[in-house]
Formats: structure tokens, C-alpha cells, sequence
């Protein structure tokens, strides 16, 4: 019981990274990697701050921040400098590696006293449960202080999904869904496609350091080399995700990729209790998202030569 | 309203794909007239009308638009003065997003766009009594995606999107080309009607000579980037497409006897 709230706990705060790959990803059809190295940039200020007693609120909102600002690196390196945009990802995230090194000052921060966001919500959760240790669910004896902590995870999910939602039906919103359809349309409406790129890989990469700040404040440190592989785990759930809801509805897709993420981690979870050797993690992600890109293609293929040989 | 004065632009300058594709333009449109450009293939029909709309910056010259000097202005800046159709039907609208949104998108052309909401109520009622106006029933289908719609519906969508804010200029490029007959029947007679109606200065490429005849009160042939004919008033209506074509036929002939004649000098010379 305590792998399956841990892993629905890890799925909920990575699902913020999914919803970041999802902007730059599917909107902007853009392969951010800069990604990789925002996620542990949110963790990195996030925790060197927590450390020096900043209160938590305050901590993972610099490192939002701080996010916004390595994505609108990575745009601006694109539009302005015309650099392709993978190698524009990759730059930013070479150069995040030394900076998060700066920020900790060494490459493991761990939070072993400090106060965080995961502290207030085990109070708020002793608070609801009434003090007790542990609770009764379905059945099962479950720790209070990880019911809340999984609560609290979800509701960070849930209120950004929400927040994403109606902000992607504001104007700046529509302006930005509009750029990664049709930029040539969007400057004939008046709008600057390359700062709504520099604007939209902001606001994604933000996502991304909102999601490794909390993950560092649930496993209690950060780590420079967390970002490694993170990517393709945010494509991962994006795509587990378009299959779980099928439309690509915009709300649907919000869904999908809190579902994807959650899923997806429950899978590798049940996975490595089965054996797996964690060391294959990464690679069989990888060849997962490689299947999932070129199925649909192949499946599409397929049908074609079916109704070929009908026609014959 | 638009004044082009010694306009130049080379594509590719000093690689063997050199083009030259504007040559010293000078064109100044009034107010309210509706100018049709025709010319031969490579002519800078089109690259006129990017020149005007910014897709790219000019060599030389300057361009003068509703009492701005537009020359160095961004492309995007430049649509809060100028309304757009593209030859492609695909080019006008974002086909992801729903027909209310394309439209709303519009109707806050050359406006910054902030976190007020996209599609009010007021504006979605806008939108169905102008969709509704196509006569076409896309109005009972705004929340669907455009990319669901043929060419010629979206071609008409982007149409009411380029004019909905009235537009300084209206940019026509070969709007009907890639539609078929009767769409882009349905769509000149939509643009005529538009035109007339809000009384808009549109400077409008095309390849068909009787749409060339029809419409318009100037018109202008270019070739080899430059603008080799212009007829206005009772010149321009007097036109029939076969006067087009003879004009068309002079110029090809002239060409000839330019190539011929280098040849000749070349044998003798060279």
C-alpha cells in the first residue's frame, strides 16, 4: 500500500512536468529539452532555499521563477538567434547543469529539518485526521502523514490542470495554441510568433520547475543529475495520456497527461516489484515513447494496404 | 493610402540562384480603390504583395501605409493596418483551433492580447451573426475544429477574419487559386461584396483574366518585376480579357526578341 500512494504521490507531482512537455511538445510541436535541466533547477532553488529558512511558499515560487526564465533562454536562443531548436534546448540545459551546481554548491542537498510545502501538508493532514497515525482505507492501515502528503499532490495537479485550462481560453491563451498551429496566420493577425514561442517555453518550463521543486521537498533532496531521462518521461505521460482520452480536446489532453503521468508511474512501480532492474528503467521508457511515436503511423500503413488491395 | 516608391528586392544576391525579383516598383493607391495585379510567372506579383505585408524587409525603397512609414515595421505590426487571404487555404487559419476562436483571434487583429477571456458571450454572438452571413451553416458548427472544413469554407472564413477588424489594406493572393470552380466563384463574389461594402483599399493578385476584367477599378501587369502596365477608370473598365492576352502576347514576343538578339551579339562578339 505504501508503493502504491508513494507511486501515485511521485505520478500527481510529475504530471506538472508532463503538462509542461505537453505546451512546448504538443502545442508548439517543439522537443524542449531545456526540460531536463529546469526540473532540477526547481529543485535546486527550491531546496538551497528551504535550507536557509525561506518559507516554502515563497521557495517554490522563486523556483518557478527561475524555470520561466531558463525556458525564455532556450525561446530566445530560437526566435532571436534563429538557432535550431533542439540545439537551442540543448545549450540551455549544458549551461542549467553548471548553475545548479552553483545554486547547491554541491550536487546533493538533502532537507532533512528544513520546514516545506510536503511539512505544511502533513500538519494540515494531522489537523483533518485528527491527530491519528494512522488511517483505515478500504481495508488497509495507511500512514496519515503519506494520505496527506498524496492529497496534497493532487490537489497541486489538480488546481494547475485547472488553472492551465482556463488560461488556454483567455486571448494570450488562444494567441499561444494559435502560434504552434499556424505562425504564419498568427503574425497576419498581429501577433509576434516569436514571443509567444519565448512566452509559451517561459510558462512550460515553469510547470517543469514547479514539479521538480515539489519533488525535491517529497523525497527530501535534490540532486543534480534528477533531470536526466525526465523528458522522455514527460513525453511518456503525454502520450499515455492522448491514448487514455482519445480526442484532442483541450481539456481532455490537461486530463490526459495527469493521467498519463499517474499511470505511468504505477506501471514502473509494479514493474520493478516484479524484478525489473531499475537500471533498465530509462532505456525501456525510451523504447516505449519509440513505440508509441511510430505505431500509430504503422497501424495508419496498415490500413492503407488493406483497402489497396479491396480497390484490386 | 499604400505608397510604394522605388522598391527593390533580390533574393539569393551574388549566389548563381540570384533573383531579381522587384525592380524599382513606385505604386501609390487612393483611398477606397480596389487595384487587381496580373502578370507572368515569376513576374513579383506575389512578392509585391509580401513586400507590402512584411514578410520579408526591402532592399531599397520605402513603403507608406495609412500615413505610417512601414518600411522596417515587423510583419506583425504591419497587420494592425493590413487584412490578409493567402493563396492556400490552410495558411489563414489555425486548424487545431475551433471556428469561434479563429474568429475571435481576429477580432483582435493588431491588438496585445492579455488574460481577458477569449470568447465572451457578447463576442460569441458576434461571431455566430457573422459566421451566419456566409450563408454557408457553419454557424451550428463554431465549436468544431476549421481543419474539419474544405478549402473553400475556410477560405471564406479567413476572408470575414482579414475584414472583420476594417482593415487599412486588404491583401489578396490569388485567394481563389487553389479552390475549385464554384468555390472560388462563391469566394469572389463574397470578397466583391466585402470590398464594396466597407469601402476597402485592396490591392488583389490573381491569375484568371476574367476575374482580372470583372473586378477592380485599376489594374496592373508586371513583368520581370517591374510594373509595365497601368489602367484606370474608363481604360480599365474598357478591358476585355482579350486585350490581356494580346498585352501578354507583346510581352512574351519582346522576351523573344531579347533572347534572340543577345544571341546574335554573342555569335558576332564572342
Amino acid at each position: 500500500m505504501t508503493l502504491l500512494i508513494g507511486a501515485l504521490t511521485i505520478g500527481f507531482i510529475l504530471s506538472l512536468l508532463a503538462l509542461g512537455v505537453l505546451i512546448s511538445f504538443r502545442i508548439y510541436s517543439f522537443s524542449d529539452i531545456t526540460a531536463e535541466g529546469s526540473i532540477t533547477l526547481g529543485a535546486a532553488v527550491a531546496a538551497t532555499l528551504l535550507t536557509k529558512g525561506t518559507n516554502p511558499l515563497l521557495a517554490t515560487g522563486i523556483a518557478v521563477f527561475a524555470g520561466m526564465l531558463a525556458g525564455a533562454c532556450t525561446g530566445i536562443l530560437h526566435t532571436r538567434f534563429k538557432i535550431n531548436g533542439l540545439l537551442s534546448g540543448i545549450l540551455v540545459m549544458t549551461a542549467l547543469y553548471s548553475i545548479n551546481l552553483h545554486i547547491m554548491g554541491r550536487s546533493n542537498v538533502p532537507l532533512l529539518s528544513a520546514t516545506t510545502l510536503m511539512t505544511w501538508a502533513e500538519g494540515a493532514g494531522n489537523g483533518l485526521f485528527g491527530g491519528a497515525e494512522n488511517i483505515n482505507v478500504a481495508g488497509w492501515e495507511v500512514s496519515a502523514r503519506e494520505l496527506s502528503v498524496l492529497g496534497f499532490s493532487f490537489l497541486a495537479a489538480a488546481l494547475v490542470g485547472i488553472i492551465l485550462y482556463i488560461f488556454f481560453r483567455t486571448d494570450l491563451g488562444t494567441a499561444m495554441r494559435a502560434t504552434g498551429d499556424n505562425p504564419q496566420m498568427v503574425r497576419a493577425m498581429g501577433i509576434s510568433d516569436g514571443n509567444m514561442i519565448v512566452f509559451g517555453l517561459a510558462v512550460s518550463n515553469g510547470l517543469v520547475a514547479l514539479s521538480g521543486a515539489l519533488l525535491a521537498q517529497y523525497q527530501g533532496f535534490s540532486d543534480v543529475q534528477m533531470g536526466i531521462g525526465m523528458l522522455v518521461w514527460g513525453l511518456a505521460s503525454v502520450i499515455i495520456g492522448e491514448a487514455l482520452v482519445g480526442l484532442k480536446q483541450l481539456n481532455l489532453l490537461i486530463t490526459g497527461a495527469l493521467m498519463g503521468s499517474v499511470l505511468f508511474r504505477l506501471l514502473v512501480a509494479i514493474a520493478l516489484r516484479w524484478g525489473m532492474d531499475p537500471n533498465d528503467l530509462k532505456l525501456i521508457t525510451a523504447v516505449f515513447v519509440f513505440l508509441a511515436l511510430i505505431v500509430p503511423g504503422l497501424i495508419a500503413k496498415a490500413g492503407w494496404k488493406k483497402v489497396g488491395v479491396r480497390n484490386a | 493610402m499604400l505608397e510604394l516608391t522605388g522598391v527593390r528586392k533580390t533574393f539569393n544576391a551574388g549566389t548563381p540562384n540570384e533573383v531579381r525579383s522587384l525592380q524599382g516598383i513606385d505604386l501609390k493607391l487612393d483611398e477606397g480603390s480596389f487595384v487587381i495585379v496580373i502578370g507572368t510567372n515569376g513576374s513579383g506579383k506575389s512578392t509585391l504583395l509580401n513586400a507590402v505585408a512584411g514578410t520579408f524587409f526591402v532592399d531599397e525603397g520605402s513603403i507608406r501605409l495609412a500615413g505610417h512609414d512601414t518600411t522596417r515595421w515587423p510583419e506583425h505590426k504591419r497587420a494592425q493596418l493590413i487584412g490578409r487571404v493567402f493563396q492556400n487555404p490552410f495558411s489563414g487559419t489555425a486548424p487545431e483551433l475551433s471556428i469561434a476562436e479563429n474568429l475571435v483571434l481576429s477580432a483582435r487583429r493588431g491588438q496585445s492580447r492579455t488574460l481577458g477571456w477569449a470568447l465572451n458571450a457578447s463576442l460569441r454572438e458576434q461571431v455566430f451573426e457573422t459566421v451566419k452571413s456566409l450563408g454557408m451553416g457553419l454557424e451550428n458548427r463554431l465549436d468544431n475544429a476549421i481543419g474539419s472544413l474544405s478549402g473553400g469554407q475556410r477560405q471564406a472564413l479567413t476572408l470575414l477574419m482579414s475584414t472583420w477588424l476594417k482593415p487599412k489594406l486588404l491583401l489578396l493572393d490569388e485567394h481563389t487559386a487553389a479552390l475549385d470552380p464554384k468555390s472560388a466563384d462563391q469566394i469572389i463574389q463574397l470578397s466583391d461584396q466585402v470590398i464594396a461594402r466597407d469601402k476597402l483599399t485592396t490591392l488583389m493578385v490573381t491569375h484568371s483574366m476574367h476575374q482580372a476584367v470583372n473586378l477592380g477599378d485599376r489594374l496592373i501587369m508586371m513583368h520581370r518585376g517591374q510594373i509595365i502596365c497601368d489602367f484606370r477608370g474608363a481604360e480599365k473598365r474598357r478591358l476585355r480579357v482579350d486585350d490581356l492576352l494580346n498585352r501578354f502576347e507583346e510581352v512574351r514576343r519582346g522576351d523573344l526578341l531579347d533572347e534572340t538578339a543577345a544571341e546574335m551579339l554573342q555569335r558576332t562578339y564572342v
